[in-house]
């Protein structure tokens, strides 16, 4: 059952990071993605939800950031899934949905280095790997998007400057 | 890593006050007021509250984006909050104020010329002050949420490896409301220019 209005905690979820929670209580939100791509993962057996806001593609190599253990879409990822198994989830559950990877900065800049669409891209084949397949997606286009997960239904929310949250 | 009160950080911050102040004169001819301009921060990776001065991450703004070629290569990005640039809009073209309702075709324009006047004032002084050659790309107005906006530059910049340097400029008018953000963020290829033009 969704939490009274006045009980909702809303769990920001900022650049390279993530949250996982159990509580009813909690909507976890990633404001404002732009090229950035937020991936949510919900096992409605165990009630446990989590978050990801993912910066750039593969790490390719790199270390993994200690203030953004989340920029890499592998790193995320990985550390999404593994911290949803921490807490009781079962893989084969987890209900996956993607959105963001836009290009926000305009028509000249989108053909330059592509990160919005190579973040979706590498999202995708990190999700295979995990055999995991997104139940819906809203990703590319020219706007930012909020994506915001309902820890107590595993609902989730997809919301533009433009226009107001839709369920994905 | 470069952290606060390192060489690049002290000029950056002494060579982007200049350019803040050119910036900033030319904002204020333009929105027919006094602006102060804060001192700029230059900070190292992204910042909670990086779009605390346009009203928050989720604020709708309306802003134009330059790229920035040359010697050294980067972005520069101005921000207003919507119905901050609606008003300039309207002083302008000349407009009473309020005349401009909704960002329209005309209010792109308008923006995107704002941008260019005022990302250039800060580009030349940049320019001249470390002796670069700096070319700024035409302006592409955007529109959108902040945080999506600042987190793509950071982005960019992100992806080319190494350090993330960004300047951060609020503008505000005479009764304390933030009349503009000013952002720049030169690729981390250029920072060891920096660095050399710092020693």
């Amino acid at each position: 059952m969704t939490a009274p209005a006045a009980d909702i905690r809303r769990v920001a979820v900022g650049i390279g990071q993530l949250a996982v929670s159990k509580s009813p209580r909690d909507v976890l939100v990633a404001y404002g993605l732009g090229s950035c791509v937020g991936v949510s993962m919900f096992d409605p057996g165990a009630g446990v939800a989590g978050l990801v806001h993912v910066l750039l593609p593969g790490s390719d190599g790199k270390p993994q950031d200690a203030k953004e253990p989340a920029r890499f879409a592998d790193y995320g990822l990985d550390l999404l899934v593994k911290s949803l198994v921490d807490a009781g989830g079962l893989k084969r559950r987890f209900v996956v949905k993607v959105a963001g990877g836009a290009a926000v900065l305009g028509p000249a800049n989108a053909e330059k280095f592509k990160i919005g669409e190579r973040n979706a891209e590498a999202i995708k084949e990190r999700l295979k790997l995990h055999g995991l397949t997104p139940a819906a997606r809203d990703i590319g286009g020219t706007k930012g998007r909020t994506l915001e997960l309902h820890v107590a239904t595993g609902r989730t929310y997809v919301r533009t400057a433009a226009s107001p949250a839709n369920e994905l | 890593m470069a952290t606060p009160g390192t060489p690049i950080v002290t000029t950056l911050t002494r060579v982007a006050s200049d350019g803040a102040i050119r910036a900033g004169r030319g904002l204020s001819g333009l929105m027919g007021q006094e602006i102060t301009i804060h001192v700029p921060s230059v900070r190292l990776g992204t910042k909670a509250d990086a779009c605390d001065a346009v009203g928050g991450p989720e604020t709708l703004v309306l802003g134009a984006y330059l790229s920035l070629a040359g010697d050294i290569t980067g972005h520069v990005m101005l921000l207003f909050p919507v119905q901050r640039a609606l008003d300039c809009v309207d002083l302008m073209c000349g407009q009473e104020k309020g005349t401009t309702t909704e960002p329209d075709e005309l209010a792109f324009s308008a923006v995107g010329e704002l941008g260019n006047i005022v990302g250039s004032a800060f580009v030349n002084a940049l320019a001249d002050e470390t002796n670069l050659i700096l070319h700024p790309s035409p302006p592409s107005v955007v529109s959108d949420m902040a945080i999506a906006l600042v987190e793509s530059v950071y982005a960019e910049v992100l992806s080319q490896g190494g350090d993330v340097v960004m300047i951060d400029t609020v503008f505000e008018d005479s009764s304390g409301r933030t009349a503009g953000l000013l952002i720049v963020a030169p690729d981390p290829s250029c920072l060891d220019r920096l660095r050399e033009l710092a020693a």
